[in-house]
C-alpha cells in the first residue's frame, strides 16, 4: 500500500497510508488531512481539494486530466505548474512515498 | 425501502411551530445544535440535522444517506430526475447535464450574454428611481440567464419565473390545496413542450447549453429524462441567486463601511458572495433517507428514516464560525455549506457566483448613483427550507 506525505501550511506533516487506486483526496479525507475540503466529493467540479506535488515526484504524477485542467484555473490558492486536484490523482505503488503540499487556502 | 415517518427510537422530539420557523428558523437551530443535534421534529415529517461536522459527515456518505427520497413532492412534481438519484444513475444524468455550467464555459460561453442581459434588465427601471429589486431585477435576471444556460430560446423571462413558481409552490404543497396542483402541472407540461422542440433543433446544430449537452450525451438520456432534469434546474435555479443577490445588497446599503470598501476594491465581491450564502442560505435543508442503520449525534436511526439536512444551521454553527450570526466578510475563509457538499454539490455554483458577484451586484452599485434603501418599505427575509427577502425596495438619484 503506498503511502503519501502531506506538507500541511502551518509546517507539520501527516503520513497517511491507502490502497493502490484509491484517489489522493479520499486518502486525505479519510484520514482527516486538514486543509484537503473536497466539497464536491471527488466529481472536479469544486476545485477545493488543490495540492502542489512536490518538484520530485510531478513527473511520476503526470499532469492534470481534461477536466481537472479548466477548474484548476479556479482555485482559490494560486496556480502553479504543479498544482493538481486532488481527487483526480488515484494513488498506486509507483507513488509510494509521494510528497504534497497543502495551500493555505481552498476557499 | 419506505420512508419511516416517525422518530427514531431515542431521537429527542422536539416542537417546532412552523410559522415561527419561516419567520426566523436561527434561534431554533440554535438551540437545536446546542441540546439535540438530531431532533425529531412533527410539523417537518424529519429528523433534523443541525451540526456542522455532522452534515458534512452526513453529506460524504452517500451509501447511507440516500437522495432517493420516496414519496417526496419534488418526485411528484417533476418525475425522476438527477437530484433525487444516488450511484451510477446519478453520475450519468449529471455528466450529460454539468459541462455547460463548469466555470470555464461560464466564462467563455456565457459571461458576455449575462453581462448583457443584467444592462439590460437594470436600463428598464434606471430612469425611475425607484424600485424592487428583487421583483424587478434579480428575479428576471436569474430566470433569463437560466433560460440561456438551459438553451430555452423559445421561452421569456417571465415563463421561466412563473414555472419555478408553481413548481417550488407544488413541493411545498403538504396541505395538498389542488390549485397548486394544477398550476404546477400546466407548468411542467409547458417545459416539457418547450424541450422537446430544443431538443429537436440542438439535434441538428448543438449550441453549448445543458440540452444540448443532455441530447449529445456519450452515455445517452432520453428526451424524458432531460425534461425532468430541466424542470428540477428551472425549480432550483431561479430562486437561490435571486436571494443571495437581494439579502448580500441589503446587507452592505446597510453597512456603509462595507460598501465602500467593496467598491474600491472589486476582488471583495466573491467574499460578499460566500459570505452571503453562509449568512442566510438560500436552500437551508434539504432531505436524505437513510439506506441502513446508521447512528449519529448520538441516536441510532434505523434504515428508512427521513433526515434533513439543515445546512443553514451548519453555517451558522460557532464551533466552525466565530459571532457566526454575524455578517461579516472578513472572517477566516472556512468552506461554508450552501452549495451542499458530496456528489450533488450544486451544479449551478460557478453560473451563481459569476451572475451575483462578478456582475450583477458592481453593475447594481455603480451604475445607480445614491443607491440606498426605502426607509418606507418594510422588506423582510422570509422561510426555512428557502430563505430570502421577499422584497427589496430602494431609491436613488435618477437623473
Ligand atoms: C447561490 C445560488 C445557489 C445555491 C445556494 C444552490 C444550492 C444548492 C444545493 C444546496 C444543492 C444540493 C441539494 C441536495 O444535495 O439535495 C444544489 C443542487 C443543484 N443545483 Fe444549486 N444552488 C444555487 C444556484 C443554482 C443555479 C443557478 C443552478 C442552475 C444553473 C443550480 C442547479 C443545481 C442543480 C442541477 C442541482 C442538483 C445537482 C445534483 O443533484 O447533482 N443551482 N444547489
Ligand atoms: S473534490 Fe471537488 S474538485 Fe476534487
Amino acid at each position: 500500500m503506498p503511502t503519501v506525505i502531506f506538507q500541511l501550511p502551518d509546517g507539520t506533516q501527516r503520513k497517511v497510508t491507502a490502497e493502490s487506486g484509491t484517489a489522493l483526496m479520499r486518502a486525505a479525507v479519510s484520514n482527516g488531512v486538514d486543509g484537503i475540503v473536497a466539497e464536491c466529493g471527488g466529481n472536479a467540479s469544486c476545485a477545493t481539494c488543490h495540492v502542489y506535488v512536490d518538484e520530485q515526484y510531478t513527473e511520476r504524477v503526470g499532469p492534470p486530466t481534461d477536466v481537472e485542467e479548466e477548474m484548476l484555473d479556479f482555485t482559490a490558492a494560486e496556480r502553479r505548474p504543479t498544482s493538481r486536484l486532488s481527487c483526480q490523482v488515484p494513488l498506486s505503488d509507483a507513488l509510494d512515498g509521494l510528497v504534497v503540499h497543502v495551500p493555505e487556502e481552498q476557499v | 425501502m419506505s420512508p419511516s415517518v416517525t422518530a427514531a427510537p431515542g431521537a429527542p422530539v422536539v416542537d417546532l411551530d412552523l410559522a415561527d420557523l419561516r419567520r426566523d428558523p436561527y434561534p431554533a437551530y440554535a438551540e437545536l445544535r446546542r441540546t439535540a443535534p438530531l431532533a425529531w421534529v412533527p410539523s417537518v415529517g424529519r429528523h433534523l440535522l443541525t451540526r456542522y461536522d455532522d452534515i458534512v459527515r452526513a453529506e460524504k456518505l452517500t451509501e447511507v444517506f440516500s437522495s432517493r427520497e420516496q414519496d417526496s413532492l419534488l418526485l411528484r412534481t417533476v418525475g425522476p430526475n438527477l437530484l433525487r438519484e444516488d450511484g451510477p444513475e446519478h453520475r450519468r444524468l449529471r455528466a450529460a447535464a454539468e459541462p455547460p455550467t463548469r466555470p470555464r464555459q461560464v466564462r467563455d460561453l456565457w459571461a458576455g450574454a449575462f453581462e448583457k442581459n443584467a444592462h439590460d434588465q437594470l436600463e428598464r427601471i434606471a430612469g425611475r428611481g425607484e424600485a424592487d429589486l428583487i421583483a424587478d431585477f434579480a428575479e428576471p435576471l436569474a430566470a433569463a440567464n437560466l433560460a440561456l444556460v438551459l438553451g430555452l430560446r423559445n421561452a421569456t423571462a417571465d415563463d421561466v419565473s412563473g414555472w419555478s413558481r408553481a413548481m417550488m409552490a407544488a413541493n411545498g404543497n403538504y396541505a395538498d390545496d389542488p390549485g397548486i396542483w394544477l398550476r404546477a402541472e400546466e407548468a411542467t407540461r409547458a417545459i416539457e413542450a418547450a424541450v422537446a422542440e430544443v431538443a429537436e433543433t440542438v439535434r441538428r446544430e448543438p449550441d453549448g447549453s445543458v440540452i444540448s449537452s443532455m441530447v449529445h450525451a456519450a452515455d445517452p438520456v432520453d428526451l424524458a429524462e432531460i425534461q425532468n432534469n430541466v424542470k428540477v434546474v428551472i425549480g432550483g435555479g431561479v430562486n437561490e441567486p435571486r436571494d443571495v443577490f437581494g439579502v448580500g445588497a441589503q446587507a452592505l446599503l446597510l453597512r456603509p463601511d462595507v460598501r465602500e470598501r467593496v467598491l474600491d476594491e472589486p476582488a471583495l465581491w466573491k467574499r460578499v458572495f460566500e459570505e452571503t450564502a453562509r449568512w442566510v442560505s438560500p436552500i437551508g435543508m434539504y432531505p436524505r433517507q437513510l439506506t441502513e442503520d446508521h447512528e449519529i449525534a448520538g441516536v441510532t436511526l434505523p434504515a428508512g428514516s427521513r433526515v434533513a439536512l439543515v445546512i443553514a444551521s451548519g453555517n451558522r454553527d460557532d464551533s466552525v464560525f466565530e459571532r457566526a450570526d454575524a455578517f461579516d466578510i472578513d472572517r477566516p475563509h472556512r468552506p461554508h455549506l450552501a452549495f451542499g457538499g458530496g456528489p450533488h454539490f450544486c451544479m449551478g455554483a460557478w453560473v451563481a457566483r459569476h451572475e451575483v458577484s462578478a456582475l450583477a451586484w458592481p453593475l447594481v452599485f455603480s451604475r445607480l448613483k445614491g443607491l440606498r434603501v426605502d426607509d418606507s418599505a418594510e422588506d423582510r427575509m422570509e422561510g426555512w427550507v428557502f430563505r430570502g427577502l421577499t422584497s427589496l425596495h430602494v431609491t436613488w438619484q435618477s437623473a
